[in-house]
């Protein structure tokens, strides 16, 4: 009995450790992006004179005064980078599950692509991307993609594609290839026994593998930057905050908290499928 | 299941695959391997196709190259003290949170919450925490060490400077770790547990025996994740500390995003990160073959 | 504990189809939305053709205008119109509307500018007046973040060459860079046609005027800024009585306002002793110079080498000369400052060096004109009265057998305009930079902002002009500026001279950081530099070193004839 309560404790100040380790630098980013301009290197935790200028220079660049940089940023509304990179992320995420799903399928089902594609698609995160932007720069600007929201979108559904055909390799390797030729013998063409039977059972990973892309593509800075001149994403918008004669670092703190509400309200509406199904595959015991 | 793929699987599982990756990634990767041969930066007035070609000269000059060889040592070690230290974390808090209790649902949403910001933006955070008056000096050390505590330099020291990048690392994606970690624990057949309650081992035991054999393939999974990203690392330090005091925190991301694009060096750049890719595909392959192993 | 989780197992269920319809419906309308954008974006292509079929037209429109001579070369004469406007603008304008009348360029075009984040209410300005005389050009801005996002930007411009940008704004360190990448376009012929004032009483103050816009002889930029450096201090500290005689007492000569930098180590250590304390509570140190990582370290470093006579590169050889007395003489002046500096100056951005100032937490400290600006105008500015400026301290030595102080001002940075050799509209880019850097025009421009400052002579001497500089600068600074433009000195302007002022910057930082001896430190950077050197080619790199070494101040120029380096 004394070790069960003694093993609540533990687990109480663990988690209290966890949470506040957590929560200490997004309650200070939060009250930084309260902060007015002269208080954002001060430590305190609770903003002197609370303001909202760091949130109405987001969506209203022109009417800020009292920021004395602001007035020197180019900027526009933080509106309709977020529209693009809502685009951008949403389109890779789709295309790489799409993608993906039928890579893994293959290849668990019948080394289709073969084990060295494979290897190939985790090439995509091992290199170094500064190196890789002057050949990107060249290869997009024949496509004529440079500038263009589509191609972002492609460049990361290709450099982000390997998350997706792991994390669902796992996860059909766990389907007991049974249930699929009972669906054959039912007169199924393969197609359908993928429709019918192994998607619905890997929605799970393809939601958790499109959390991780989706972030992935929703941070991403270098390549956004050399391929964008007007149609910039998000992160390319914060990176702006930045600017020649000083950063903003409450505005930034302020964006950054805007711009992670879209992932929070899908991390917090896929999150019970997160969890059931994640590691469905994987474990086979 | 039959050993022939019938046409249509054939076609999806490898077409739009090749087509994605070879559309988008193949050429800039052939022009990336061409360029590592050739003496060619965009300051040189001639297009990158009429560069003179010099072999592997490029490559003898990253061997000899000190700072390449250390900003590469660094970077090994960095992915080897953060990527174990967030698979502990993670899996700790995992296990910890397979108790049922009120809440759990809002605390996993914040415990998760440092994965949605970008990490331009925590690491500006961070640097702004470390400065000799920031928060952490100022209102946690003081109250530990007293007034002493101003006087830490976080940023001077170049092993101080090299642990506020891990922190911010580990604080970043500990919680990638947790998400693995925890979904697969809550995947083990509860029939397997209740079996050994029954049969009277120890909770120990059954973590050590049961659960943790069980998600090894999800580790490995995540582990290499984790450490092909961590390789990476370059927004905390460049925020951070812009490798410095000198270029005692330079990592390699950092010194190659130097050359390519400071110093517009593009073609030793190349030959650089083909030399780092190299060594990472080898890293892998084995750490695959260790970590996944019958697969 | 299992049948309560049982349970809340059991709700979600009852929970999940609702959930999975909201998931679909976000999904689809992501989905729909993405594919509007994507039919959006395929009607693009068409565009790019006409733009492109456009484009051969005017090229070889403008050719043939340029070509044909006397009639445009001369001087416009003095026209009754625009009278308002300064001879420079007004040719401008005039040039303009000239095109736009015989179609080489088309009413409605655009201009477009990449400039950096940061000075956005002063190419406003610009393009405001412009839109007043020239409606029928538009003119747009496109802003990257910091200097280093614009440098990637340009040179991923120089390799894809796809006229996205008529004029870019960069710093002039990197003129090389992009005269040698075929980005800057030479605009040697359009000086000549349009004359930009480079001449007379309003001439671009000199050597500056020559050396942020010649490469290699040509002219391939127009001066808008000037960003030399100067020592700006504490009036008040400086000149407290109580301060004077305990300064007397202890170093034996009067606390003054330092000329060279062994007065500054003496009045850096006084002051960091006093341990005095700024309004918010930090400590108050004597100096803070830039030995920062990121880029500025090799400022401070640089200026102290040139003033004691050293000579980067030798002029017959190109060999590094660093490795030399002169460097380590300014290594151990940064040395003996250390510990009177703020120990985050090792680290900080170079932001953090205006941060400590204006909250009063340093004594001496030298930057760029926007400091200034910032102590005076910033609201949270506690030295708006007390800020008193200077010039750069200086190093005795001994020329022609009399001890001279050889002083010399940095110009890092320092923005100018050029012109990309892919524009559609290159003499209408060009045209645009003149107006926005005519006297008149300029001026307005300069004080509308933080980054662009003065930079040409009449804004000091001429008392219309003079009058209204006074109004954004204070009358200290605009006297003492004037000065130290005069021995202001180029930074590395040639191909390259970011990377080579870039491993100085690492090496100087980490010497600072007791992290690397001075030695190694000398003796490293020179054979980075060389290997740099060779990589572009000895000959090329001499040929542009030596043409930027015509254009170094006098007392840098005599400093070096005294040491030998030049004959």
């Amino acid at each position: 009995m004394i070790r069960k309560i003694l093993a609540k404790v533990v687990i109480c100040i663990v988690l209290a450790v966890a949470v506040v380790w957590t929560i200490t630098p997004v309650m200070w980013m939060i009250s930084l992006s309260f902060k007015t301009y002269g208080e954002w290197r001060t430590p305190s935790l609770i903003p002197h004179n609370p303001t909202l200028d760091n949130y109405i220079m987001l969506f209203s660049p022109q009417s800020i005064t009292t920021i004395f940089i602001a007035y020197t940023a180019v900027l526009e509304p933080i509106t309709r980078p977020l529209i693009r990179s809502l685009i951008i992320s949403a389109t890779a995420t789709v295309i790489a599950i799409i993608i993906g799903f039928f890579t893994a399928y293959g290849a668990s089902r019948y080394n289709s692509p073969g084990s060295f594609t494979l290897f190939f698609t985790l090439l995509t995160r091992m290199l170094p991307p500064a190196v890789f932007v002057t050949p990107i720069v060249i290869y997009f600007t024949t496509l004529a993609l440079i500038d263009n929201i589509i191609g972002l979108a492609l460049l990361y559904a290709a450099t982000t594609l390997t998350y997706a055909v792991w994390i669902l390799k796992g996860f059909i390797d766990a389907i007991p290839i049974e249930w699929e030729e009972a669906a054959l013998l039912e007169g199924a063409s393969p197609l359908q026994a993928i429709f019918k039977v192994v998607i619905p059972i890997v929605r799970p990973g393809m939601v958790v593998a499109g959390l991780f892309i989706f972030l992935m593509s929703w941070t991403e800075l270098l390549f956004a930057l050399v391929l964008t001149n007007l149609n910039v994403p998000l992160s390319v918008q914060v990176s702006k905050y930045v600017t020649a004669v000083g950063a903003l670092w409450g505005v930034q703190a302020a964006a950054a908290l805007v711009s992670s509400i879209i992932p929070l309200v899908i991390g917090y509406l896929i999150q019970r499928h997160l969890i059931t199904g994640f590691t469905f595959g994987l474990v086979r015991g | 299941m039959p050993e022939k793929p019938p046409r249509s699987i054939k076609i999806l599982s490898s077409l739009p695959l090749n087509l994605l990756l070879n559309g988008i990634l193949i050429v800039p990767f052939i022009i990336m391997i061409y360029l590592a041969f050739l003496k060619w930066s965009p300051l040189m007035s001639i297009n990158w196709w009429e560069a003179p070609f010099i072999g592997v000269a490029n490559f003898q000059r990253a061997l000899s190259d000190s700072r390449f060889i250390e900003a590469l040592e660094r970077t090994a070690l960095f992915v080897v003290i953060v990527v174990p230290l967030e698979l502990f974390l993670g899996l700790l808090l995992a296990y910890i949170m397979q108790n049922p209790f009120r809440g759990k649902r809002f605390i996993i949403s914040l415990l998760i919450y440092p994965l949605m910001l970008p990490p331009v933006v925590v690491a500006t955070v961070f640097y702004l925490f470390f400065q000799p008056y920031g928060p952490v000096n100022n209102i946690f050390l003081q109250y530990i060490i007293g007034p002493r505590a101003l006087d830490i330099h976080w940023f001077l020291n170049p092993n101080l400077a090299f642990t506020t990048i891990v922190i911010a690392d580990v604080w970043q994606w500990t919680p990638f770790m947790f998400l693995i970690m925890y979904s697969g624990l809550s995947a083990v057949p509860k029939r397997l547990v209740e079996a050994a309650e029954v049969l009277g081992a120890s909770e120990w035991t059954i973590f050590w025996r049961i659960r943790l054999p069980l998600i090894r393939p999800l580790i490995s999974i995540a582990v290499i994740l984790r450490s092909l990203e961590a390789f990476k690392v370059f927004d905390y330090v460049y925020v951070m500390t812009g490798g410095g005091p000198g270029t005692s925190t330079e990592s390699i991301s950092l010194y190659i995003y130097r050359l390519a694009i400071l110093y517009s060096d593009i073609s030793y750049a190349a030959a650089v990160s083909l030399i780092v890719l190299a060594i990472i595909i080898v890293a892998s392959y084995f750490a695959i073959k260790i970590l996944v192993g019958r697969r | 504990m299992l049948s309560e989780e049982k349970v809340s197992s059991e709700k979600s269920k009852k929970f999940d189809p609702a959930r999975r319809q909201v998931i679909i419906a976000l999904g689809s309308a992501i989905v729909a939305l993405g594919v509007g954008y994507a039919i959006g974006y395929l009607t693009k292509p068409v565009e790019k053709v006409t733009t492109t079929i456009t484009k051969t037209i005017t090229q070889t429109v403008t050719q043939t205008v340029t070509a044909a001579p006397p009639s445009l070369t001369t001087t416009p004469a003095p026209t009754l119109e625009y009278p308002e406007l300064s001879d420079v603008a007004r040719r401008a304008v005039l040039g303009v509307k000239k095109l736009i009348a015989s179609g080489v360029v088309p009413k409605g075009a655009t201009l477009r500018i990449l400039h950096v984040a940061g000075s956005k209410d002063q190419l406003e300005k610009a393009i405001e007046l412009w839109s007043k005389y020239v409606p029928e050009i538009n003119v747009e801005l496109v802003t990257m973040g910091t200097e280093p996002d614009v440098y990637t930007k340009a040179m991923s411009e120089a390799v894809t060459k796809t006229g996205a940008y008529d004029i870019i704004t960069i710093f002039s360190t990197w003129l090389g860079d992009m005269v040698e990448a075929g980005l800057a376009k030479d605009l040697t012929e359009y000086f000549n046609k349009y004359d930009p004032g480079y001449t007379g009483p309003c001439a671009p103050i000199e050597p500056l005027g020559s050396y942020v816009t010649l490469y290699k002889g040509r002219r391939y930029a127009l001066d808008i800024d000037s960003d030399v450096f100067t020592l700006t201090y504490r009036k008040d500290l400086l000149n407290d009585p109580k301060y004077k005689e305990e300064f007397k007492a202890m170093y034996g000569y009067d606390l003054k306002v330092p000329d060279t930098w062994e007065e500054v180590i003496n009045i850096a250590e006084f002051f960091t002793n006093l341990k005095l304390t700024s309004p918010r509570g930090g400590k108050v140190w004597g100096a803070y110079f830039y030995v920062e990582p990121a880029f500025a370290a090799y400022i401070t470093w640089t200026n102290i080498f040139l003033e004691a006579g050293g000579i980067p590169f030798d002029l017959e050889t190109m060999d590094p000369k660093i490795d030399s007395p002169e460097g380590r003489y300014a290594f151990n002046i940064l040395l003996k400052l250390k510990p009177y500096m703020p120990p985050e100056a090792i680290s900080a951005a170079w932001a953090d060096l205006y941060d400590k100032y204006i909250h009063g937490e340093s004594v001496l400290t030298a930057a760029w004109p926007s400091l200034t600006k910032m102590a005076i105008s910033s609201p949270d500015s506690v030295v708006k009265e007390v800020t008193g400026t200077a010039l750069m301290p200086g190093v005795k030595l001994e020329i022609g057998g009399n001890p001279t102080i050889i002083r010399a001002s940095p110009n890092p940075v320092n923005w100018v305009g050029i012109v990309s050799n892919y524009s559609k509209y290159p003499e209408v880019g060009y045209l645009f930079l003149q107006f926005m850097s005519a006297p008149d025009i300029g001026l307005e421009v300069v004080l509308s902002g933080v980054i662009l400052d003065l930079f040409r002579m009449c804004w000091f001497t001429d008392p219309k002009y003079k009058a209204k500089a006074v109004t954004g600068y204070g009358e200290d600074f605009v006297d003492h500026y004037l000065d130290a433009i005069k021995i202001s000195y180029p930074d590395f302007i040639i191909r390259g001279g970011p990377e080579y002022a870039s491993k100085l910057t690492t090496a100087v930082n980490a010497v600072v950081a007791g992290t690397m001896d001075p030695e190694t430190a000398l003796s490293t950077v020179a054979a980075d530099w060389d290997s740099i050197t060779k990589r572009y080619g000895r000959d090329s790199q001499l040929e542009a070193w030596k043409a930027l070494a015509q254009l170094f101040p006098e007392p840098i120029k005599s400093a070096w004839k005294a040491k030998g380096y030049v004959k």
